[in-house]
């Protein structure tokens, strides 16, 4: 087999183009290039969202809705569960015995007065993470 | 060690050694473009919580903003809680799931914000969404 046969021949037809003196200069691209950069870099965000659905609570949420459910409190100084003091593992090992039983076991969540938000949602995110998905937050009505 | 000097008055030449720099801004620029999601700045700050679990996505649609102190924006305007039912009612009229993208401040009194979930549910909203920030 001859490989000189595949070999570029002098007198290739499709010459390299001849560098042609470029009359738009590529410095002004690049400014505007750079400050698209830092405009995205500071205006994007890249918070990663999550969300936990809740139903809404209503104000008429009486004795009839919260019976059969189960009630978390959420205190200043620990959890309780049905009125008995309670931790966050044992809250979440409970509560995934009752939705074994009953899947649509309705939750309530009610925090205390001056309990922070966050405290609120780290007691959500045990309890979805246990399968629940009939949570709610409720307002202590005796304040 | 001998330096060949770059030969000024060529530009083709000059160009030759930016090119590369160019490439990597506009690999850079794309990045930010896509991965990156513009959104309107919100008209005070909020810290939300941090959570583990819960649904992937952006808040969109009807955001409320609860701020730390209390304060109520509604899709990125200041409301008082007086005009919040009826301007979410007026929202969520037409919707056919109704929903509320809740985003509230980690540090805002539970029960204020759950005061607040009463109202959305008087104004028509029957899903709340609590919006939170992954740890990981």
């Amino acid at each position: 087999m001859n490989f000189h046969a595949f070999a570029r021949p002098r007198s290739w037809p499709i010459a390299r183009p001849r560098r042609r003196r470029q009359l738009i200069s590529l410095t002004p691209l690049i400014d505007v290039v750079f400050i698209l950069l830092v405009f995205f870099m500071l205006a994007s965000s890249f918070l990663d969202w999550r969300s936990i659905v809740l139903a809404a609570p209503s104000d008429g949420a009486g004795a009839a809705t919260i019976e059969g459910a189960l009630l978390v409190e959420v205190r200043g100084q620990g959890l309780r569960l049905s009125g008995r003091p309670i931790g966050l593992d044992e809250l979440e090992i409970r509560v995934r015995a009752r939705l074994a039983e009953n899947p649509d076991q309705p939750i309530f969540v009610r925090p205390s007065a001056g309990v922070p938000l966050q405290r609120a949602v780290v007691v959500l995110d045990r309890l979805s993470a246990a399968g629940a998905e009939r949570l709610s937050l409720i307002r202590d009505r005796a304040q | 060690m001998k330096l060949a000097r770059p030969r000024a008055g060529r530009t083709g030449r000059e160009d030759d050694r930016i090119l590369p720099l160019i490439n990597v801004v506009f690999l850079l620029l794309i990045f930010f473009m896509v991965v990156g999601s513009l959104s309107a700045t919100d008209p005070f700050p909020v810290e939300p919580p941090r959570s583990i679990n819960g649904e992937a996505g952006d808040p969109k649609d009807v955001v409320l903003l609860i701020g730390e102190d209390g304060r109520l924006a509604l899709d990125g305007a200041e409301i008082t809680g007086t005009e919040l039912e009826a301007a979410v009612a007026g929202r969520l009229k037409s919707a056919p799931h109704p929903e509320v993208h809740v985003k509230a401040d980690g540090g805002a009194e539970a029960s204020a914000v759950i005061a607040v979930m009463e109202t959305l549910r008087r104004a028509g909203a029957e899903r709340v969404r609590l919006m939170t920030v992954s740890t990981e």
